[in-house]
């Protein structure tokens, strides 16, 4: 057996090995380059500081939205707002927190600890001459090291934010028997919920990883498990930073409109407190930073065993963890059925396609595999979203010029979202399969194949944009704005594809898609922003002397486009 | 039209450097239809460099190539219709299965459905890979990703097979079933550049061998001509690479060596 401190220092490998992993797994076809950037790029290797102190920092700013709520019970309840309601939305507010921790700590680190819930990292580690105990506490404080200052700002913060504010502000409003309950429940709820975020997030982490690396047989089923999982992630992250935004400035209203009877409050109050999570926590700091006062004995006694179910549950989801832990450190990924699958050579058949449609399939099949190409392929999804949460107040203040500057803006995004595109989809052209080199490829043929995802994906994230506007005044604008535009979008993919191209897979005789001129490959890269950009900006300004120009603005470049196609990938 | 005469493979004063270093320098050699072609050499010799060239995988610097009287440079999807290239590291695709994969091949080259069943049927059973077919690529092991390989080389039945460390990972069987398949092709007018720094299976396969040391071609000719050029009549190949490429004299030293720092560790 080997001391707690020397284990702790072995983990330190191991989780440098999970980090790699991860990295090498978003990296997917692209793997030999990026270790070659990491060969000579040392600030690569530890990618997981930033976002460890970010979300530390987002961890610590989310205790402003429970702080902000609690401190301003006091002068809500002497403004005759009924208590019932004030409840409602103080215990809504710090529950709500309760919520977010975990699930900030789960985006943030995802990636991370992603890598170290795979297995993989702790091979090596059974080649060691290690006990099984010793190994199973290194799988535990390798995890801990994923999430160390995470962890550091998650257990003090709470605690001390009360500490410093509530006494602050409200030492001379409530009594000393609650500040002090105050504080004690609080540094209670904080062990309680560390201990419930951690086991979660193992939980979690471990199933995507399960769902991320599936090495069984490539089903149809686990892409589609894969690419949602992704979008729910993405969506998720895109939400909860949405939420708290509006959370800590829509607070005060809240208190202000009560909807309900009190009546009716009182028994939804009820009814929450003993769900216990993550309602009785935020129940209980509630009621009392409230002093108990307009406080009914059944709502106490509800929350109180909302937070034993609490503490049962998170007892349950611990011994879980543990086991999950347990079962990283010493098997593999998934445990296979022992039944072997009769294999027959006429299993061996061939199904052949054209070869536009070949490398349609191709790259579906590595874009629904590979993190980074699932990303990419995401992010035209977040149009739409975009759409639905950054403009609310905007048009409303700017009027029609906002609106304007708003579709400018999200025709901006639609160019970086189509420049990472067509980086996503030269990056699997480039992946290194050294069959694909072998291959009579056609250049022309596999242009060709990319064309469908400019024509069809992007457009569709926008029109999809458009409609989360129906039936408001703006509608018929907007949708002949998108409408107008729609053809500008292929148009700018492609042209950014063969600028990249002519930049990056020049060679003597002829042009490809493989980035083969890496050097200088920084100002390229900026270069090609540039110019899809620019292109972008060219067409807005053109659109401005109204749609009829911007139609022939379309249809020239459309036409200059073929040409330039014909002459940089000849038949 | 190729014929009995013309070469497969012409290459004259081809040199290519990366920076400072110069890893194919002034080399010629021909590869005539029906010949298994060896280049030997030490690691870094310029084997794979030499290769990538005539696949067109490279860009031409100085010198001429003509593959099938085509230059790799301009023509090399004409060429590449013709050739089946095995290249050093297996790397595949890792997340697609063998079944994706060849189908892929199989459509971007164009070939016939039923055609290339029976013949993908035959390569996976002779190689002992038909479980596979439905694996994905990450999990396969070296050897049969290697065999993937080989038969997606093999598959269009090419006129010249290129082949970088053919046999890198492969078990025995497998690789003497290469090995057959090989001599087969060869028997049908089909020519193969095999590059190895394997010298057995140089003696055993290669019909001529070019021996290459730091970008040069020092020696070329068969096993018999090499033994002549080395004064060793009658040696193996080991002792002939090793003369030629001045290495005996520091084998010797390193053995010598070998043995004092081994034998003053001994094992208590
Ligand atoms: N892309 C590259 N960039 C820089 N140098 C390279 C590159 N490819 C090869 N070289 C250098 O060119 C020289 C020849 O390499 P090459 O791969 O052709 O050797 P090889 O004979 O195939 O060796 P091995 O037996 O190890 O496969 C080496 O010195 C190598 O470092
Ligand atoms: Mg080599």
């Amino acid at each position: 057996m080997l001391s707690n401190k020397e284990l702790y220092r072995i983990s330190k490998r191991v989780y440098r090995e999970g980090i790699l992993h991860g990295q090498l797994q978003s990296a997917g076809s692209d793997q030999a380059r990026f270790l070659e950037k990491i060969d000579k790029d040392k600030t690569q290797r530890s990618p997981d500081i930033i976002l460890k102190i970010m979300s530390a920092i987002y961890i610590a700013g989310l205790v402003t939205i429970p702080i902000f709520a609690l401190i301003t019970i006091h002068s809500t309840l002497s403004s005759g707002i009924d208590p019932s309601w004030v409840t409602f939305v103080g215990s809504l507010s710090v529950s709500g927190f309760l919520v977010m921790q975990p699930a900030i700590l789960l985006i943030f680190s995802f990636m991370f600890t992603w890598g170290i819930m795979s297995g993989g990292p702790y091979k090596w580690i059974h080649t060691l001459p290690l006990g099984r105990k010793d190994i199973e506490r290194i799988g535990f404080f390798t995890f801990l090291r994923s999430i160390n200052v995470q962890l550091i700002s998650m257990s003090l913060v709470l605690p001390t934010g009360i500490v410093v504010s509530i006494v602050v502000v409200l030492g001379s409003e409530i009594s000393v028997l609650s500040l002090i309950l105050l504080i004690v429940s609080s540094l209670l709820l904080s062990i309680i919920n560390l201990v419930f975020n951690l086991s979660l997030l193992v939980i979690i982490s471990r199933k995507m990883a399960i769902i991320m690396e599936d090495q069984e047989v490539n089903s149809r089923k686990t892409n589609i498990i894969r690419v949602v999982s992704m979008i729910l992630y993405m969506i998720i992250a895109m939400g909860v930073m949405y939420l708290i935004q509006i959370a800590i400035a829509k607070i005060p209203e809240l208190y202000a409109m009560q909807s309900w009877t009190a009546d009716t409050t009182n028994v939804v109050n009820i009814i929450l407190s003993i769900i216990p999570f993550p309602f009785a926590g935020g129940y209980l700091l509630t009621i009392i930073a409230m002093d108990f006062t307009n406080v009914s004995g059944v709502l106490i006694g509800g929350s109180l065993l909302g937070l034993i179910l609490f503490i049962f549950l998170t007892y349950f989801i611990y011994k879980k963890a543990l086991s999950t832990l347990r079962n990283i450190s010493s098997t593999e990924l998934k445990k296979y059925s022992m039944e072997k699958k009769e294999v027959f050579v006429e299993d061996i058949t061939i199904k052949t396609s054209g070869p536009t449609l070949a490398f349609l399939k191709r790259d579906f099949a590595i874009i629904t595999r590979e993190m980074s190409s699932i990303m990419i392929m995401i992010m035209p999804f977040m149009i739409p979203l975009y759409m639905l949460f950054i403009p609310i107040d905007a048009q409303v203040t700017i009027g029609p010029a906002g609106l304007t500057i708003v579709m400018i803006i999200m025709l901006f995004y639609v160019s970086m979202v189509s420049v990472m595109l067509v980086m996503g989809l030269t990056n699997i052209e480039s992946g290194g399969s050294t069959i694909t080199a072998s291959l009579p490829i056609s250049v022309r043929d596999q242009v060709k194949s990319k064309v469908p995802h400019f024509v069809v994906t992007i457009p569709l994230a926008l029109i999809v944009a458009m409609l989360m506007r129906i039936g408001t005044s703006q509608f018929t604008q907007l949708i002949s704005f998108a409408l107008a535009f729609l053809p500008v979008i292929p148009i700018v993919c492609l042209a950014s594809l063969f600028f990249k191209a002519f930049l990056f897979g020049k060679m003597k005789h002829k042009i490809v898609l493989e980035e083969i001129k890496l050097e200088r490959k920084v100002v390229k890269h900026i270069l090609v922003f540039v110019f899809t950009f620019g292109l972008m900006a060219a067409f807005i300004f053109v659109s401005a002397y109204g749609f009829l120009y911007l139609g022939i603005a379309e249809v020239v470049s459309a036409i200059l486009l073929y040409i330039t196609y014909n002459i940089m990938f000849p038949k | 039209m190729i014929t009995e005469k013309s070469a497969m493979v012409s290459v004259t004063n081809l040199t290519k450097s990366f920076g400072t270093v110069v890893a194919v320098n002034d080399i010629s050699f021909e590869v005539k239809p029906g010949e298994i072609f060896g280049l030997l050499g030490p690691n870094g010799a310029g084997k794979t460099t030499t290769v990538k060239q005539i696949l067109g995988l490279l860009e031409q610097e100085q010198g001429e190539i003509k593959v099938f009287g085509l230059d790799p440079g301009k023509d090399d999807v004409e060429i590449k219709r013709n050739i089946g290239y095995v290249s050093e590291d297996p790397l595949i695709y890792k997340s697609m299965t063998p079944r994706m994969l060849f189908n892929f091949i199989a459509s971007i080259r164009g070939m016939d459905e039923s055609e290339t069943t029976k013949k993908l049927q035959y390569y996976f059973e002779s190689l002992e890979a038909v479980e596979y077919y439905d694996k994905l690529v990450a999990t396969l092991s070296r050897g049969n990703k290697q065999k993937m390989q080989v038969i997606a080389a093999l598959i269009h039945e090419p006129l010249l097979l290129i082949m970088d460390e053919p046999l890198t990972g492969l078990d025995a069987k497998s690789a003497k079933v290469v090995k057959e398949i090989l001599e087969l092709h060869k028997e049908r007018g089909g020519s193969v550049i095999f590059s190895t720094h394997i010298l057995e299976v140089a003696e055993e396969m290669c019909d001529r061998i070019a021996i290459m040391d730091k970008g040069k071609i020092i020696a070329m000719g068969t096993v018999e001509e090499l033994s002549k050029m080395a004064n060793k009549v009658g040696a193996d190949l080991e002792d002939i690479f090793l003369k030629l490429t001045n290495q005996d004299e520091s084998v010797n030293h390193i053995v010598k060596n070998l043995r004092n720092m081994i034998n003053g560790n001994k094992r208590s």
